[in-house]
């Protein structure tokens, strides 16, 4: 695949160096992005990370009202253990730090043995793990499901109630209740290479598509032929409204990522669908979120995930919040 | 006699070569059922190991410790951080010595494959690194003879990699194509191998 890059070696150092170029809110430590002022004092931190290849996802969400920092890995690799101690370090005002990463092995691997590492300094954390792709694992294995997009609902939550001074604890909770009320579906119409892998990271045909694939290709729950964007639409929406949600309300949230590659349109004409399905359903759709969020370069595809609000998720979905990627 | 901080260095030295040799094939190995990266990632990481093995450090532990850190600066991939908490594991072993004895050798990976169960959470027969170091490691306990530990450990790593190539993957990445890794050698597994092989200097092929 064609790549805009000087080497494999440097794509994530030469990416991260641009990043911080463009958006002077955000400060580089080697394979760590911090907000420029650094951690707040009184402020619970909120620190995440995971590989590269998925911007905006993990950097793009450092800013206020969201992340303190983030530990960033090679892409689709988990973030070193160094870094993610670096992170914590950054994101410590001395009220503790929330982990709050996608379920991945290597991510927990890589931040466990850094908070236990950590623990020696006296910094206190936390850990809540992003489980929202619903083709990941049935409900009865909840706790085996991977992060995807809808990992930053909940940077938005935990970030807003840190801002108003709630303790780890608190923080911890909001972070905790968006997780389990988010529900994404992806759809891969075409892959992605990583720099210097030998091929993409999976094989598909032209005309097909394949329900449920991961971000990095973790297989899915169908493959067939293309079909209509409304019924691809209508699937995806059944399934995640019928994936059991405790205390669900009539208010949700809901996000249209695009995996890379799918234009906007294509997101705008799928979003079209599932706003009219969500009110033939009696279900208010608060705050929409349309494009690249959570991405796997230049992979095309698309992701829906659906927060189910209270009064409380809705309140801290809607504080100011602002990083490069989001602001509100 | 044993393994001195010297020898260490060389042997480092070794697999950063074995690593650069073997980048494409590992990459190939990994792209049946992975994202075809593990090559690039192990050249990666023993190029910054290789370079961190300090010249001036004659306590091994030490030296284990320095590649340790560097480690876990250089990779954040589960087989990296496989690698960091074995080479941490070592450090801790042999703090404040000057060699590790061979025949202690067996019994410190014996430690190294418990803590690299414990934390990467594979059990034995899951089809990863753990397997063939498991394997060596049994061989090999007890072995006082640098030249046979080397054989042996050759020999049970070729018999494994054998022994697993027509079982599933059972985790990571694999395990979600677990019937398509039937056939195939673990790339993990693979690159224990390779950087096993490379440590003698005629091609034991």
């Amino acid at each position: 695949m064609k790549k805009l890059m000087n080497s494999a070696d440097d794509f994530v150092d030469e990416m991260l160096d641009g990043l911080v170029a463009a958006h002077p809110s955000l400060v580089r430590e080697e394979r760590v992005i911090r907000t420029t002022q650094g951690a707040k004092s009184g402020k619970v931190g909120i620190v995440s990370g995971g590989g590269s290849g998925h911007l905006p996802l993990f950097t793009g969400y450092v800013g206020r009202g969201l992340l303190d920092a983030c530990a960033i890995g090679d892409v689709f690799a988990g973030p070193s253990v160094d870094s993610c101690m670096a992170a914590i370090r950054a994101a410590d005002s001395g009220q503790g730090v929330l982990r709050l990463y996608g379920n991945y092995g290597g991510d927990r691997m890589n931040f466990d043995l850094a908070g236990e590492l950590l623990e020696a300094d006296g910094v206190r954390t936390t850990t809540v793990l992003g489980t929202d792709d619903i083709a990941s694992a049935g409900p009865e294995d909840m706790h085996k499901r991977r992060g995807v997009a809808g990992i930053i609902y909940a940077y938005k939550i935990a970030g807003a109630k840190a801002e108003v001074g709630a303790s780890l604890d608190e923080v911890t909770a909001a972070a905790a209740k968006a997780v389990a009320r988010c529900r994404t579906i992806g759809v891969a119409l075409s892959p992605c290479q990583i720099p210097g892998a030998s091929k993409p990271t999976f094989e598909i045909g032209p005309d097909e598509i394949e329900m449920g694939m991961g971000i990095h290709g973790e297989p899915g729950i169908w493959r067939d032929k293309l079909r209509p964007a409304d019924r691809i639409a209508d699937e995806m929406l059944d399934r995640l409204l019928a994936d059991p949600v405790e205390h669900s309300s009539k208010r949700v949230s809901v996000l249209v990522n695009s995996l890379g590659a799918t234009p906007l349109e294509e997101l705008f004409i799928l979003y079209r669908r599932i706003a009219q399905q969500l009110a033939g359903r009696g279900l208010t759709v608060v705050q929409p979120l349309v494009g690249h969020y959570a991405t796997s370069m230049e992979m095309a595809g698309c992701s829906v995930s659906i927060l189910s609000l209270d009064e409380e998720l809705e309140s801290l979905l809607g504080a100011p919040a602002e990083c490069p990627f989001w602001r509100v | 006699m044993g393994l001195t901080a010297h020898t260490l260095r060389h042997a480092v030295a070794q697999a950063a070569e074995s690593a650069r040799r073997a980048e494409d094939e590992l990459n190939a190995a990994d792209g049946k059922v992975g994202d075809g990266d593990t090559g690039v990632m192990l050249r990666r990481l023993f190029e910054k190991l290789s370079a961190a093995a300090s010249p001036d450090q004659e306590d091994i532990g030490a030296v284990f410790q320095s590649l340790g850190a560097a480690s876990a600066s250089a990779t954040g991939s589960s087989l990296g951080t496989l690698v960091t908490v074995s080479m941490l594991t070592l450090a801790k072993e042999t703090r404040g010595r000057s060699e590790l004895p061979w025949g202690e050798f067996g019994s410190a990976l014996q430690k190294v494959r418990d803590v690299m169960m414990a934390r990467g959470g594979a059990t034995l027969g899951d089809k990863t690194v753990v397997d063939v170091l498991d394997a060596v490691a049994t061989a090999i306990d007890g072995l006082a003879d640098p030249r046979e530990i080397y054989a042996r450990a050759w020999l049970v790593t070729v018999n494994t990699l054998d022994a697993f190539r027509d079982k599933p993957n059972r985790l990571g990445r694999a395990r979600m194509f677990a019937e398509k890794s039937i056939g195939l050698d673990d790339p993990g597994m693979l690159a224990f191998s390779r950087l096993l092989e490379g440590l003698e200097p005629q091609n034991v092929r």
